[in-house]
């Protein structure tokens, strides 16, 4: 039985402490946010018997006993804490998708290598579950030569804000084996899965590095991000129970002798999927859903985990996904 | 009869280029039409 520090309570953390405390292999749950009482407020609606609060700020030493560390802070916050959790040699998931941020971290991989310390990054619903559906698309074929991964939805305003500069800002994509950086004002229509439907999506950076590491063979990898919602000093911003996303994997490969593609799609509220994808890698980093996942490092979902258990996990908690079976038109 | 002759060279370059192009795009249209299923059994497929 393992104890897990959450670090970071918005819309994310929160769900992915609840998961963790409904994680059979995870005894405690210690829950950190700068906020003491919205703390001690999930303690009470989780059960005192399994989570506690506890006085964490990034930077500080872990407490003592923590097996797992999952990090949902805001962008680029986190790094600290991992930082302190490979120092600690304390396995660790963060939910980060910022391209700097992302960049940040994997910096850390000689560091946590060296010190035997697995740390997955990328994980919630793209980078994340996406990650794990890319893979799974891959293995039905012979080769692959393109991935293209597309996600609209935000888990509350800062995720917006992120959302918002990472279409402004450079894309970076994977182009005939070499990275191409570009600043693209066009938006892409991409079919999500219903009820979302057509969205307009743009090329950016985040995530592309994650799976480049998991398929250097590919000839192209790229991302795009939705639109959010122009932000509006008075009007209500958020849903308290968190707006809806989706995640579109696009694979192109060989079978045999003839190219062919995979599509696969995930649709739940961004804040629910990115914080269960949270709590299941962590809870696989621990052991505590079967075989501990070790791989001394930083990684992410792609290079870690082997997909089926881990959308098997993602199904059973609500989080499901769902293949497209189309006509190739045009 | 030389205007002619680069015309025709011309022409044949774009069209090598052309078909270079095509077979080394961007990877086909993806389906845009058609329904999802969601994963199930053992495999997820």
């Amino acid at each position: 039985m393992s104890t897990a520090l959450v670090v970071g309570l918005g819309v994310v953390g929160v769900r992915a402490a609840r998961q963790l405390v409904d994680t059979p292999g995870i005894e405690r749950v210690l829950l950190a946010d700068r906020n003491r009482g919205r703390a001690r407020q999930l303690v009470e609606a989780f059960g005192a018997e399994r989570a506690d609060t506890v006085a964490f700020s990034p930077g500080d030493v872990l407490p003592e006993g923590v097996d797992v560390v999952a990090t949902a802070l805001p962008t680029g916050d986190d790094r600290p804490v991992v930082e302190q959790a490979i120092a600690q040699r304390v396995a660790c998931a963060s939910v980060d998708d910022d391209h700097d941020a992302i960049e940040r971290l994997r910096l850390l991989h000689d560091r946590a290598e060296t010190a035997g310390v697995t740390v997955a990054i990328g994980c919630g619903l793209a980078p994340g579950i996406a990650d794990l559906l890319a893979k799974h698309a891959a293995s039905t074929f012979d080769a692959i030569d393109e991935i293209r991964v597309a996600r609209t939805g935000w888990a509350g305003e800062a995720c917006a804000a992120a959302v918002r500069a990472a279409r402004r800002g450079t894309a970076v994509e994977w182009a005939e084996g070499a990275w191409r950086r570009d600043q693209y004002h066009d938006d892409q229509l991409v079919w999500f899965p219903d009820p979302i439907g057509a969205r307009d999506c743009r090329i950016v950076s985040g995530g592309v590095a994650l799976l480049v590491d998991a398929f250097p063979d590919a000839a192209r990898i790229s991302t795009l991000l939705g639109e959010p919602p122009a932000r509006r000093r008075w009007r209500r911003q958020f849903d308290e129970a968190g707006e809806w996303g989706a995640a579109r994997v696009e694979v192109w490969g060989q079978r045999g002798t003839s190219r062919d593609v995979m599509v696969y799609g995930v649709i739940e509220r961004t804040s629910v999927a990115a914080g269960t994808m949270l709590a299941v890698a962590a809870a696989h980093l621990v052991g505590a859903l079967g075989t501990r996942v070790e791989r001394p490092g930083v990684a992410g979902p792609a290079v870690l985990f082997e997909p089926v258990p881990l959308l098997g996990e993602l199904a059973e908690r609500g989080v499901r996904a769902a293949a497209f079976e189309g006509v190739p038109v045009g | 009869m030389r205007a002619f002759r680069r015309v025709l060279l011309v022409v044949g370059v774009a069209g090598l280029i052309g078909a270079f192009a095509k077979l080394r795009g961007k990877g086909g249209v993806p389906p845009t039409s058609g329904g999802w299923r969601e994963l199930e059994g053992p495999e997820f497929r």
